[in-house]
C-alpha cells in the first residue's frame, strides 16, 4: 500500500493578520507558524491505515512551501510518516489552487499511490479545491470532508459530512484522494522518541520549478479585512420579558428552532 | 552565529507545546489544590518521552539533546510549575549522574525504567545541617564485607514520594568533610529507606517533597556510583546540570505569567480603555520581557554548552540566577497587573507567584549562584 499525505504550513490562527503592502496576502513576518490542522487529521488517518496493515504500508508526506515548511514535513514523520517531500516555493500564495494541485498530481503521477489523503481545506487559504483537483488530474476517485474512514482489501467505506447536518456513507474502491473533516480521528502527539526517529527518515527536496505547471487560473485582486458591523443587540427590560424578546429573536433568525 | 532553533528544536517545541496546552494546562489548578500530579498525567508525560529526553536510544531515552531536555522543561513549566520539577529533578538529578558516572552494568539496570517513567529519579542529598555546604554530611556508611550499610536522614527530596531511583550520598567519616562522601544508587522500596513525611509548601505543591529516614539500609557494592571518596564531585557536577532544568522552569513559569498578564492588560478595561494603553503597564510589560529574554538566551546557552561538552558550570549558575530572579519578579508583576483578580486563584498568577519563589532557593539559592560566578571569574 502506498499513501501520499499532503499537508501545509499555515499561519496560528491565534495570530494577528496584516494584508501585505501588495494587498493580495497577509504579512509573513512575526507570524508563527504550524501545520495545518485538517491536514494533521490527514496524517492521523494515514497511519493508521498503516497499523491496520500491520505496518504494510509506505507513507510519504509531502509539501509546498518555503524552508520553514519542512517544520511541518517533520511533524508528519514523528507522527509516522515514512518519508518526506519538500517541494520549494518560497511564495506559494502566488500559485492558485490549480497549479497547486498540478504539483502534486505532477510528482504523484508516476508513483502508484493507492490512497492520498489531505485535509478539507487549508485554514489559510481555505478555497479546498486542491484535494479534489489532485484526484481529477490523477484519475483518482474522490471523497471529501469525510470523518470516518474503513479500508477492506482494496475497497474503503467511508462517512462523510453533509450540508444541513446529514451524514452520507460511499464505499468505493482504491486509488482514492480523501480530504479530511474535523472529527474524523484525534491525531497523536509526536513523541520525542518519534521526533528523534524523524531526524533520520528520508527528506527528498525538489524545486517548483523542476515540475512545469500551467498559469495560474485565478488571479486574487483584492485582499482586505471585512468592515466592521455594528454593534451587538442589547436588550433590556426584566427577566419575563427578555426572555420573550430572545425566544423570538431566536425563531425568527435561528434556523435550528423552526 | 545562529539564535534561531533549529527545525528540528521547532518541531520538538511546538509537539510538545500541543501537548501541555490539552493535557498539562487544564489540570495546573487542580494538582496545586490536591498536592499531586494525577498519576495519569506521569503516564502521559513519560509515554510523551519527557522522562528520558537526552538519554541515549541504547538506555530507553529519545536521544535528543540538553536544548531539547530545556525545552521540554520550560514548555511544561509554562503551565504546570509542579510537572516541570518533576521532569528536572528526574533527569538532571537522577539520570544524569548515572548516565556520567555510572558503570555500563548500572546504566544498563537503571536508566530504560526510568527513561520511560517506569520509575521516577529523585536525589537524596539534602539533610537538616546540610544543604548549600554538603561537604557537612551526617548521613554515615560503613562497610560490612562488600556490602555498605547507611545510616542517617534526608529532606527535601523532590520526587521522594514515588520510592524510585534515588541517588543517595554518604559520609565514611564526617571528619574527612568533602573527601569522606560516596554516592549511591538506591532503590526507594528497599527495606531499611523509610519515608518520614511529605513537606507542605508555598509553592509547587504537585510535587513530594520528601524527608527520609536511612535504617541500615543495606547495599551491595554494585549500587556504589562512581568511586569510593568521589560523591562529592557527583553532587557537584550534578548540581551544576540541575540548574539547567531549574533555570528552564524558572523561564517556563515567567513566560506563562507574562502571557496571562499580556493577554489580560488587553481585556482589562478602567477608565475607559484598555489598561494596556497606560504606561505604568507598558513599562512593567518592557520590563517582564526583557528578563525574560535575557533568561532564555542564557538558559539555551547553558544548555547548548552542557550537550557540547563545553565548560558550562559559570553559565549555569548565571542563567539559575537570572531566570530564577526573573521567575519571581514577573510573576510579582503579572499579579500586580491583574489586580484583585491576579490574588484569585481562577487566574493562576498567583499560584504562578507561589511556585516561582522556589527556583531562588533549591538546587542552590541564588547566594550560592553568586558565589559560584564570582569564584569563576576570580580563580
Amino acid at each position: 500500500m502506498k499513501i501520499l499525505v499532503c499537508i501545509k504550513q499555515v499561519p496560528d490562527m491565534e495570530s494577528r493578520f496584516r494584508v501585505n503592502s501588495a494587498g493580495t496576502w497577509y504579512e509573513e513576518q512575526d507570524l508563527a507558524f504550524r501545520l495545518n490542522e485538517y491536514d494533521e487529521y490527514a496524517i492521523e488517518q494515514a497511519v493508521r491505515v498503516k497499523e491496520g496493515l500491520g505496518g504494510a504500508a509506505d507513507i510519504t508526506v509531502l509539501s509546498i512551501g518555503p524552508d520553514r515548511a519542512v517544520e511541518a514535513i517533520k511533524k508528519g514523520l514523528a507522527m509516522g510518516g515514512d518519508r518526506g517531500v519538500h517541494i520549494k516555493a518560497d511564495q506559494p500564495h502566488q500559485m492558485d489552487a490549480w497549479q497547486i494541485a498540478s504539483l502534486i498530481a505532477a510528482f504523484a503521477r508516476d508513483k502508484n499511490f493507492d490512497l492520498i489523503f489531505t485535509g478539507l481545506q487549508s485554514q489559510d487559504r481555505g478555497s479546498g479545491q486542491v484535494g479534489g483537483m489532485v484526484a481529477e488530474l490523477l484519475g483518482f476517485a474522490c471523497v471529501t470532508t469525510v470523518v470516518g474512514f474503513e479500508l477492506n482489501g482494496a475497497v474503503a467505506a467511508i462517512r462523510r459530512e453533509m450540508e444541513g447536518g446529514l451524514r452520507g456513507v460511499v464505499r468505493l474502491a482504491l486509488p482514492l484522494v480523501v480530504t479530511c473533516q474535523l472529527g474524523l480521528n484525534t491525531p497523536r502527539y509526536p513523541t520525542l522518541p518519534n521526533i528523534m526517529k524523524a531526524k533520520q527518515k528520508e527528506l527528498l527536496t525538489f524545486q517548483a520549478a523542476d515540475f512545469p505547471v500551467g498559469d495560474s487560473l485565478v488571479q486574487t485582486e483584492k485582499m482586505y479585512p471585512p468592515e466592521k458591523k455594528g454593534r451587538g443587540l442589547v436588550l433590556e427590560g426584566d427577566v419575563n420579558e427578555l426572555a420573550d424578546k430572545l425566544a423570538a429573536i431566536l425563531k425568527e433568525k435561528a434556523p435550528a428552532l423552526r | 552565529m545562529d539564535f534561531e532553533l533549529s527545525q528540528d528544536h521547532k518541531v520538538l517545541q511546538s509537539s510538545v507545546r500541543d501537548f501541555v496546552e490539552k493535557e498539562v494546562k487544564p489540570l495546573a489548578i487542580q494538582i496545586d489544590e490536591q498536592h499531586a500530579i494525577p498519576d495519569e498525567l506521569v503516564r502521559k508525560m513519560s509515554a510523551m518521552g519527557f522522562l528520558g529526553s537526552y538519554l541515549p536510544e541504547a538506555y530507553g531515552g529519545a536521544g535528543l539533546d540538553i536544548l531539547s531536555y530545556a525545552i521540554v522543561v520550560e514548555e511544561v513549566s509554562k503551565a504546570c510549575a509542579s510537572s516541570g520539577i518533576l521532569i528536572s529533578a528526574h533527569t538532571s538529578l537522577a539520570c544524569d549522574p548515572i548516565l556520567q558516572f555510572g558503570t555500563e552494568e548500572q546504566k544498563r539496570k537503571y536508566l530504560p525504567p526510568l527513561a520511560c517513567g517506569e520509575k521516577i529519579g529523585c536525589i537524596l542529598l539534602t539533610e537538616s545541617d546540610a544543604g548549600s555546604d554538603p561537604a557537612n554530611l551526617s548521613t554515615t556508611y560503613v562497610k560490612d564485607g562488600s556490602d555498605f550499610v547507611i545510616n542517617g536522614n534526608k529532606i527535601f527530596v523532590t520526587n521522594g514520594g514515588y520510592r524510585g531511583t534515588g541517588i543517595l550520598f554518604a559520609t565514611f567519616d564526617k571528619s574527612l568533610k568533602h573527601k569522606g562522601i560516596s554516592a549511591f544508587i538506591v532503590d526507594l522500596q528497599s527495606e531499611g529507606v523509610e519515608i518520614l513525611r511529605h513537606e507542605s509548601k508555598l509553592g509547587i505543591r504537585g510535587t513530594y517533597t520528601t524527608a527520609f529516614a536511612l535504617n541500615n539500609l543495606r547495599l551491595p557494592a554494585s549500587c556504589l556510583l562512581g568511586s569510593e571518596g568521589q560523591g562529592f564531585k557527583i553532587a557537584m557536577e550534578t548540581l551544576n546540570g540541575g540548574r539547567i532544568g531549574v533555570s528552564a522552569q524558572a523561564l517556563g513559569i515567567a513566560e506563562g505569567a507574562f502571557e496571562r498578564a499580556r493577554n489580560y492588560s488587553k481585556e482589562r478595561v478602567q477608565f475607559g480603555r484598555p489598561i494596556r494603553e497606560q504606561q505604568a503597564i507598558q513599562f512593567k510589560l518592557a520590563d517582564m520581557y526583557m528578563r525574560i529574554e535575557t533568561s532564555r538566551l542564557a538558559v539555551y546557552q547553558a544548555a547548548w554548552l552542557k550537550g557540547n561538552k563545553k565548560p558550562y558550570i559559570l553559565e549555569s549558575a548565571l542563567c539559575k540566577l537570572h531566570a530564577s530572579e526573573t521567575a519571581t519578579f514577573v510573576t510579582k508583576e503579572a499579579l500586580q497587573i491583574h489586580g484583585g483578580y491576579g490574588y484569585v486563584t481562577e487566574y493562576e498568577v498567583e499560584r504562578m507567584y507561589r511556585d516561582a519563589k522556589i527556583t531562588e532557593i533549591y538546587e542552590g539559592t541564588s547566594e550560592v549562584q553568586r558565589l559560584i560566578i564570582a569564584k569563576a571569574l576570580l580563580s
